[in-house]
């Protein structure tokens, strides 16, 4: 019968997927555009120059761990010549969308992870060798856009995960690391410490250590006895992926976002209402825009704000606060209005604050919107000044035209002082060559 | 007209575009899309990426100060190609010249010298330089 030759050819066919992952992304960006960089130590700095989110292999090599607080390597910095970068996710996002873009031309099917990961569906591809796939994939990215990457290759999205770590670590010089058999993924496991797999938590991984398991082939030979008392359906799930049955399902589009977003620190600790008022009416802003960039509308917006919780000598508060809207919408001066009301219900004198966002909840197609009986509202009009305010802001500049609540000076903005420049969105901001 | 004054007594809509009658244009079937730049210039968007220039050393390959280079990084750089190259850590855009032995980076502009690559060198090519876009007025002549 036709569907067991295919029950024999799925199976026959192992599954893969390759994890390619950006080698030390946001530094790999900036030295792109500034060759000098390489070999010397680079970091750069999270939102508001806060603490190091990508660091080069010279800076790691200096002991500056993930996270740091910029402020706590100072010295560290200035005795080393370390290079530190502000942020410039408008950069790191275009260099982003080139090497993915490029991922999925050799596949038929990927999963974006994050900003500098993807999941590549390697099963049924013309190739017998992956490994040879693998070294195509990097070498063209490394050609094409000038970043480097690592690749995993392997029967699981865990075990990709891992044989991407396994290539970093033990296969550097080529970068690619295909766990074609047991064998190699035997290879693999007896070298992962528990720690290190993707999912296991910090406390986890201590509480998988007091019970004797220290690598991950450890776990896998875990007596039944034991798994059956001690781990839970998650747990489960990730078993499987170790041993080579793939258990977490391909996420493949997940766009259209349930919520929408926009909060960021301010660049100091603020506390005068109307400062913090423009911060909010400029995420509110930002939150109808991305609405409207993805033809949705939202039924509530979530407006909060919060002192910094690690100041021990302030007074603390946070409160956040959800709006119902009357007709859900993605009008700016809609969605404004209503994080204004919510903000002036939850804004209280005297704090200093570190913090607000706006949330854009309840999001619904545009095209669904049930217009509300009284609205007075004169929507296709609204739409249509979106529309032209959004094209000119296209075209013109980012916020070119905007609403007067949302200021001018931005007070609250983040601080960005070491920003390398918009070197592949802005004509007046690409590299400049004396030659 | 305004459409919504149209529909507020009888529910029927009105539009207030025109409606084509008579001989259709007899250009209709003839339309084709506008030409468009990006398409015929930018072969690969995902490795093309824009520089602007400064200095003369590329004159004479009509590489005027402030033009900006379109550079495609995927193509591999040929005897004779124009190169967008990295030089001990510096870019520079010039000719790239190789035989079997040797390669050096080649300015258009007798004044400046031509660089033979040596092995204490560090040189990369970042990319192949495939068009050459100059604001006239940058290249204007006093008459």
């Amino acid at each position: 019968m036709g569907c067991g030759h295919s029950y024999y050819y799925r199976h026959k066919r192992r599954k893969m997927y390759a994890l390619v992952d950006c080698n030390n992304f946001y530094v790999s960006c900036e030295r792109l555009f500034n060759p000098k960089l390489e070999g010397r130590p680079v970091i750069v700095l999270s939102n508001n120059d806060g603490c190091a989110v990508s660091r080069s292999d010279e800076a790691k090599a200096l002991g500056i761990e993930m996270a740091t607080p910029a402020f706590m390597i100072k010295d560290l910095i200035e005795k080393n010549n370390v290079a530190v970068f502000s942020s410039n996710y408008t950069l790191y996002g275009d260099i982003s969308d080139r090497v993915m873009k490029t991922l999925g031309s050799f596949v038929p099917r990927m999963e974006i992870y994050s900003i500098d990961e993807a999941f590549l569906d390697m099963h049924d591809l013309d190739y017998t060798d992956l490994l040879e796939l693998g070294l195509k994939i990097r070498s063209t990215v490394k050609q094409n856009i000038g970043i480097p990457v690592c690749v995993g290759i392997a029967p699981t999205k865990t075990l990709a995960k891992m044989a991407n770590r396994f290539a970093k670590k033990h296969r550097k010089s080529i970068g690619v690391h295909w766990a074609a058999n047991d064998h190699l993924i035997k290879e693999m496991l007896c070298v992962t410490e528990v720690g290190d797999i993707w999912g296991i938590g910090r406390q986890y991984a201590l509480f998988l250590k007091r019970n004797g398991f220290n690598t991950a082939l450890d776990l896998i030979e875990a007596p039944e006895e034991w798994i059956r008392k001690n781990i839970t359906v998650v747990g489960q799930r990730l078993f499987n992926e170790l041993k080579g049955i793939s258990a977490i399902p391909w996420e493949f589009a997940p766009p259209a976002k349930k919520n929408i977003c926009t909060s960021k620190s301010f660049g100091k600790l603020l506390s005068s209402k109307e400062e913090i008022l423009e911060a909010v009416c400029n995420y509110a802003a930002a939150c109808a825009l991305k609405l409207r960039n993805q033809n949705s509308c939202c039924r509530s917006v979530n407006v909060f704000l919060n002192t910094n919780p690690h100041r021990l000598q302030d007074k603390q508060y946070a409160r956040s606060i959800i709006v119902d809207l009357e007709t859900p919408t993605n009008f700016t001066g809609e969605i404004i209005k209503y994080a204004t009301r919510g903000f002036n219900i939850i804004f209280k004198e005297g704090y200093r604050y570190m913090k607000c966002g706006v949330m854009a909840l309840d999001i619904i197609p545009d095209n669904q919107v049930q217009y509300g009986m009284f609205d007075k509202c004169d929507r296709p009009k609204n739409k249509k000044i979106m529309a032209a305010m959004d094209r000119v802001n296209r075209s013109l500049g980012k916020e070119i035209v905007r609403l007067s609540v949302q200021g001018f000076e931005k007070r609250y903005r983040l601080k960005t002082e070491y920003l390398s420049s918009h070197y592949t969105t802005d004509i007046n901001q690409v590299l400049k060559v004396k030659i | 007209m305004d459409t919504k004054s149209l529909t507020n007594n009888t529910g029927i809509l009105f539009f207030n575009s025109t409606v084509p009658a008579g001989f259709p244009s007899p250009a209709m079937d003839y339309m084709e899309e506008r030409v468009d730049l990006n398409k015929e210039f930018i072969q690969h968007p995902l490795s093309t990426f824009i520089v602007q220039c400064e200095g003369l050393s590329m004159i004479n390959a009509f590489i005027p100060p402030r033009a900006r280079l379109i550079v495609d990084r995927s193509i591999t750089a040929k005897n004779g190609d124009i190169v967008l190259a990295v030089l001990n850590g510096e870019f520079t855009v010039k000719y790239f010249k190789k035989n079997n032995y040797k390669c050096w980076l080649v300015p258009a502009n007798s004044k400046f010298k031509e660089i033979q690559i040596t092995e204490d060198m560090d040189m990369q090519i970042w990319g192949v330089v495939t068009h050459i876009i100059t604001d006239t007025k940058d290249v204007k002549c006093m008459l």
